[in-house]
């Protein structure tokens, strides 16, 4: 069970070496090296181009080698290598403080320490029912009894009771809607420059000013949505909703959140998409006496599906990477918090540099495999207009 | 066969009722198109709305969305506020600090990615292509599993709480995806263009420099915006590895003031304040640069 505080431990504390010099002492050194480091880079770059002409390789690939290099170095430094060391820290107990120390696969073990127990009536709490240091992820209670499901990490089980789902439902649900916005900027309208922008400002936005926003329009009191809609539960008589401190509301909540950015890139990649579809196939299906819903199923939807690929993919590689929503909204225990912000809090709050990068490598495996699902799925659905083998890259 | 004919029956139908159906048509069109607008809009509205009102205005029943009287004042109480917990946390301070951090992040990107994607595109090596298809697959890295690693190598570099991980490593060409749309853009420049300047005895740097960025930019442009856009609006790298509240970026000065001014009673005039003033440069590009924008993100989404 957690017992340590949400509150970030990163502001106290200060250390005599942060504080503050001033901007001008702050930005040079930094300006000094970035303008070090770009020098630095085109002589690797021109001696990556000598040494090959050196052995023989032809001019023209050569350069192509060598303009390359800023990405090659880069990927080994900052991609490969923090890859390769979150695996080993993955198996070790790292605190930051003392060396690493290597402990097998017991930071996986204690993630997949799950319990199950059987409650013997309502009232019994779920602590009491399980082992000790098992926290619950899930209660069911049927007629007298019921049963209990809980983990040594409970908060990561939560975080991933919330994250799947969440993707699950968010994805799909933001592929329909700005499939529906693009379908409607593909009506014959005036002003569509102006719909278009109109519709695409929520993606611009920074995240995290409009997490806040929409913190505080779901607030409970004195909060814009529940204002706007206290004479509608007055009508129905229901209780005032307590959106993300209420566990089953927090969700739909997130959702809601992630449907207003969905009129944003999706929508205008799906309504270029739509402008692409050549008119004729409309033309010959119309001669053919097609019905609308005809003609969307058989011509929109292949055409289209090469675009809803691509949106689908990066859509779901995203969803399972909320973190500046989770930053700023917090939900309560119960609901535990997305996995991108709960790893963070493990690494860089609660310093279990080990345990943390055991969660980075499932929430790795987890984005792997459902981007190999779709992408394995896309054969019987994604329709390729003549060049199969480019766009397959 | 029937079914051909009831349909070819009703299109008949349809076609002498045309004008009324139509002008429906165009009225649900129209409804809808106003709706998302509204949708869109009235977060937004709120936003401003509550950022010019006072603490009681904020807990007035009803929805409250022209202030009486309004507040502009709370755009410069939000940083006298910040000031006094952290001296010299002001608005120019903040500001020069992400824009020191983005201007720089942006030059690296369209620079860094703009020599990658002439290397990947214009040139016939081995080992080409397979590249090419490793450094699409990093978008599928999830950016955390590699904070821990390379917060250890700044640790190690003695930079942490500098502005180093956030700048110089965009020389590297750290965004895949604007490689990948400049790529894209390269592959449709004609050869005959190079060759042309080559008979000329042009060398590679001269027909980048002379021909090549010419030629591309649009894409540059639109590279540019989307990476200002991105690097502006960046949380999770400044929150790992900066401390000191004065070189913040506005994206964590703002989680500055929620965790520490706002923890017990949210103020939300005061963090609207500060969430319109972190939008209102990106909307002015924005609205300055729409074109690019879409036309960026339209780029991209051509055959993933």
């Amino acid at each position: 069970m957690r017992c340590l505080p949400f509150i970030e431990m990163q502001f106290i504390g200060f250390k005599e070496k942060d504080m503050d010099p001033g901007a001008l002492a702050t930005y040079t050194p930094t300006l000094v090296r970035y303008i070090l480091v770009a020098l630095g880079l085109g002589i690797v770059m021109y001696l990556v181009y000598r040494v090959q002409i050196r052995f023989g390789v032809n001019g023209e690939a050569a350069t192509g080698r060598a303009l390359v290099t800023p990405w090659v170095i880069g990927f080994a430094v900052f991609s490969l290598f923090p890859i390769g060391a979150s695996l080993y820290l993955s198996f070790t107990e790292y605190n930051l403080f003392k060396a690493p120390e290597w402990v097998g696969f017991d930071n996986y073990n204690e993630l997949f320490s799950v319990d199950f127990a059987t409650l013997e009536s309502r009232e019994q709490r779920s602590s009491d029912a399980l082992e000790r240091r098992y926290g619950e992820i899930i209660r069911v209670e049927i007629g007298d009894g019921g049963f209990v499901i809980g983990a040594k990490e409970d908060a990561f089980w939560r975080s991933i009771k919330l994250t799947l789902p969440y993707a699950f439902i968010s994805v799909p649900l933001g592929l329909i809607a700005s499939l529906g916005v693009a379908l409607l900027l593909n009506q014959k309208i005036r002003g569509l420059s102006f719909w278009r922008v109109l519709y695409y400002l929520p993606a611009v936005l920074p995240a995290i000013a409009t997490a806040l926003l929409w913190r505080w329009i779901f607030a409970p009191q004195s909060g814009l949505l529940n204002n706007a809609f206290a004479p509608v539960y007055r009508l129905l008589e229901i209780e005032t909703p307590r959106w993300f401190t209420d566990p089953n509301l927090a969700m739909p909540a997130f959702i809601i959140i992630s449907l207003w950015g969905v009129f944003g890139a999706n929508s205008v990649i799906l309504l270029a998409g739509l402008k692409g579809i050549p008119p004729e196939l409309y033309e010959a299906a119309d001669i053919d006496g097609a019905g609308n819903w005809a003609k969307f199923r058989n011509i929109t939807i292949p055409m289209l599906s090469p675009a809803l690929f691509y949106n689908l993919v990066v859509s779901t590689i995203g969803a399972l990477q909320v973190f500046d929503v989770a930053a700023f909204i917090q939900t309560p225990e119960s609901v535990g918090t997305f996995l991108n912000w709960l790893i963070y809090q493990e690494a860089f709050n609660f310093r279990r540099m080990g345990v943390a990068s055991a969660m980075g490598w499932i929430l790795l495996i987890l984005i792997l495999g459902l981007t190999m699902l779709i992408f394995r799925s896309s054969q019987a659905w994604v329709f390729y207009q003549g060049t199969r083998e480019e766009a397959t890259t | 066969m029937t079914s051909q004919t009831r349909s070819a029956t009703t299109d008949h139908q349809v076609e002498s009722i045309q004008q009324p159906r139509s002008h429906v048509r165009q009225f649900i069109v129209y409804g809808l198109l106003l709706l998302g607008g509204a949708l869109v809009l009235i977060p937004l509205a709120w936003m401003v709305s509550t950022s010019l009102k006072t603490d009681a205005q904020l807990f007035l029943p009803g929805i409250n969305l022209i202030p009486n009287p309004a507040m502009p004042q709370n755009y410069i109480d939000v940083w006298a506020k910040l000031s006094s917990i952290a001296p010299g946390m002001t608005f120019w301070r903040i500001m020069g600090n992400t824009l020191f951090i983005t201007i720089l992040a942006m030059i690296g990107e369209i620079f860094s990615a703009s020599l990658v994607a002439y290397g990947f595109s214009r040139f016939v090596w081995k080992g080409r292509d397979t590249l090419f298809a490793v450094m699409l697959a990093t978008v599928m890295l999830p950016g955390i599993i590699q904070r821990v690693p390379n917060f250890l190598i700044w640790k190690e570099l003695g930079l942490l709480n500098t502005y180093d991980p956030l700048t110089w490593p965009s020389l590297f060409a750290w965004g895949p995806l604007y490689v990948f749309l400049m790529r894209q853009f390269f592959l449709s420049i004609p050869r005959e263009i190079e060759e042309a300047a080559i008979m000329d005895g042009a060398n590679v740097a001269q027909i980048y420099w002379y021909i090549m960025l010419p030629l591309i930019r649009p894409i540059l442009l639109a590279i540019a915006v989307l990476s200002f856009q991105g690097n502006w609006n960046n949380f999770q790298g400044p929150l790992i590895y900066l401390t000191t509240p004065q070189f913040f970026p506005l994206s964590v000065a703002m989680q500055f003031f929620e965790r520490s001014l706002s923890i017990e009673v949210p103020q939300w005039q005061y963090m609207m304040s500060l969430a319109t003033m972190m939008a209102l440069p990106i909307l002015v590009i924005y609205f300055l640069a729409q074109k690019q924008f879409i036309e960026g993100i339209n780029v991209g989404g051509v055959k993933g």
